[in-house]
Parts: structure tokens; C-alpha cells; sequence
């Protein structure tokens, strides 16, 4: 229940989750559903790949082909200059608003 | 007898031998897909990613290798890789691109012979609002309705369901 009123909130997210993943190396795109799937964030191709492009485009991302044993080449992606900036800054950014949020509501003791 | 399509999917060097079910399946999916990347610039590339995938996962589940697949088998695949999602607001995304030009019979969902359920998609309006107009307009004229829908029901040709009404109109891409 409480999962489906946050979704907004995870559909933002998972930009930035997908350059964490990607921050590790050289990605494939299974790679990633892999690491979503169990999490709030479990994903589908169908989402994945219009997003995958779009970070493309930004040039947040970059990948290159990699041949496969089993079929056709694949796309590995990997971080780009702009998305490893943009990775720092979102993480600070989450920090700054976890510590919002656990500030907010709490009586102010210093008066 | 049965009607085997032979389908190449980016990237794959193999052909893969499907049910002419599955075949429109595929294809309803892939046309869904392009629809709603139309306003993708790399929308090419990503049909291409979708394709390649699909083609991994039918390739895993192949056993013997140039086995046919069924539409069963393809839906399973087509689930795992879920609907084309721009992430631009939904509304935008499931506008169709066009609507459809032919009227016919669709039997998915019907309560009589599919007559309203063909006008509805035709015109883009909801069948429960096709099937409420059509009695409110058989009580104030006497029936004209039903005269008129007896006679579409012998004229119209008829398809199963939705997907592939409009697949229909469009033309195949994948096929070789």
C-alpha cells in the first residue's frame, strides 16, 4: 500500500540509482535488472531501455559493445563525466534531505 | 495445418520460427512500443534493444533450437519485458498515433457479436457509452439501431481482439 503511494517519489529515483549501479563498471542491462529485482526499484526492459537512452542523450551515460558467447553482441554501459558529477551531487542532496527529514517535526530545543 | 512465420529480431543472426499468433503478438507489442517512443529521437535504437532482448529470452527458452514458438511462449517473453514506458505522463504515452480507419467485428469483450465493440474502437469512444447510446437511441426510434446492427453484423469482417485490430492496420516490419 505504502509502496504504491510513493511511486512518484521511486519513478525520480531510479535515474539515479541506475548510475549507482553503473558507477561499479561496465554494465550490461540484465546486469542491472538483477540489481533492482527484489528492491522497490525491480524494473522491466520496457522501462529500462527508453530511459537508458535518454541518459545516453544527456551524456550521462556512455557503453560499447561487447561480444557474447550465447548471441548477439551486447551494450555495455558505463558511467560518463557528467554522470559521475551528477552521482556526487545526488548523494550529497540525499543527505542534506534524510537530515531534513529527520530535523522536521522535532521540537526545537535551543530557545 | 498450421501457419509458421519466420521472424528476425536485431542482432540475431538466426530466424526464429513462430505460431501466427505469436506473430501478431509480437507485432501488436512492437507497434505499441513504437507508438509510444514516437516522440523518442533514438526511437529506432530502442526498438532495436527491445527486439534483441526478446531474442535472448526466446533463444534461452529454445530447446530444441529452431523449435516453433507458441503465443503462450511469447506472451510469457513479452510480459518479462514489460510495456514501453517513456516515464513522460501516461495519458501522453497511450495516445494511440493514429485512429484506426476500418470498422470491424471485435470479439473480445462483446455481448452479442462484437458490433459495438468495433464502433467503440473505430471511433475512440468507450464501448459503455457506444452500448448506452445505442439502447437510449433504439427506445426513441423503434429500433432503428437494431436493423442497423443486424446489417453490420453479416458486412463488417471480424478479428478477435483489440491488439490485433490494430495491428491490422498497420504493415508488418519484422517479417522476412
Amino acid at each position: 500500500m505504502d509502496s504504491e503511494r510513493f511511486s512518484t517519489l521511486r519513478k525520480g529515483l531510479l535515474e539515479f540509482l541506475i548510475l549507482g549501479i553503473v558507477s561499479s563498471g561496465r554494465v550490461y542491462v540484465a546486469d542491472m535488472m538483477q540489481r533492482l529485482s527484489g528492491t522497490d526499484f525491480a524494473t522491466q526492459e520496457g522501462t529500462l531501455y527508453p530511459l537508458l537512452s535518454k541518459m545516453r542523450r544527456e551524456q550521462l551515460l556512455d557503453y560499447e559493445w561487447q561480444e557474447s558467447e550465447t548471441g548477439p553482441p551486447r551494450k555495455y554501459y558505463k558511467l560518463a563525466a557528467t554522470g559521475r558529477k551528477h552521482l556526487a551531487e545526488f548523494r550529497e542532496y540525499w543527505k542534506s534531505l534524510t537530515s531534513l527529514i529527520d530535523e522536521l517535526g522535532k521540537p526545537s530545543c535551543k530557545q | 495445418m498450421q501457419t509458421v512465420i519466420q521472424v528476425s529480431l536485431s542482432g540475431h543472426s538466426k530466424a526464429f520460427q513462430l505460431e501466427e499468433n505469436a506473430y501478431r503478438s509480437l507485432q501488436a507489442y512492437l507497434e505499441r512500443a513504437r507508438a509510444r517512443l514516437k516522440r523518442d529521437p533514438d526511437h529506432e535504437e530502442v526498438l532495436r534493444d527491445l527486439e534483441q532482448s526478446i531474442g535472448e529470452k526466446l533463444g534461452q527458452s529454445l530447446r530444441p533450437e529452431n523449435r516453433v514458438i507458441s503465443r503462450k511462449e511469447i506472451d510469457v517473453v513479452l510480459d518479462e519485458v514489460g510495456a514501453v514506458n517513456t516515464g513522460n505522463g501516461d495519458a501522453a504515452d497511450t495516445t494511440p498515433l493514429g485512429r484506426p480507419r476500418r470498422l470491424c467485428r471485435i470479439e473480445e469483450g462483446k455481448w452479442f457479436f462484437g458490433v459495438c465493440q468495433g464502433l467503440a474502437a473505430y471511433s475512440g469512444i468507450g464501448v459503455d457509452w457506444v452500448r448506452s447510446i445505442f439502447v437510449i437511441v433504439s427506445v426513441f426510434t423503434g429500433g432503428l439501431p437494431v436493423l442497423i446492427y443486424l446489417v453490420l453484423m453479416f458486412v463488417l469482417p471480424v478479428v478477435r481482439t483489440y491488439d490485433e485490430y490494430n495491428a491490422s492496420l498497420h504493415t508488418p516490419s519484422s517479417a522476412l
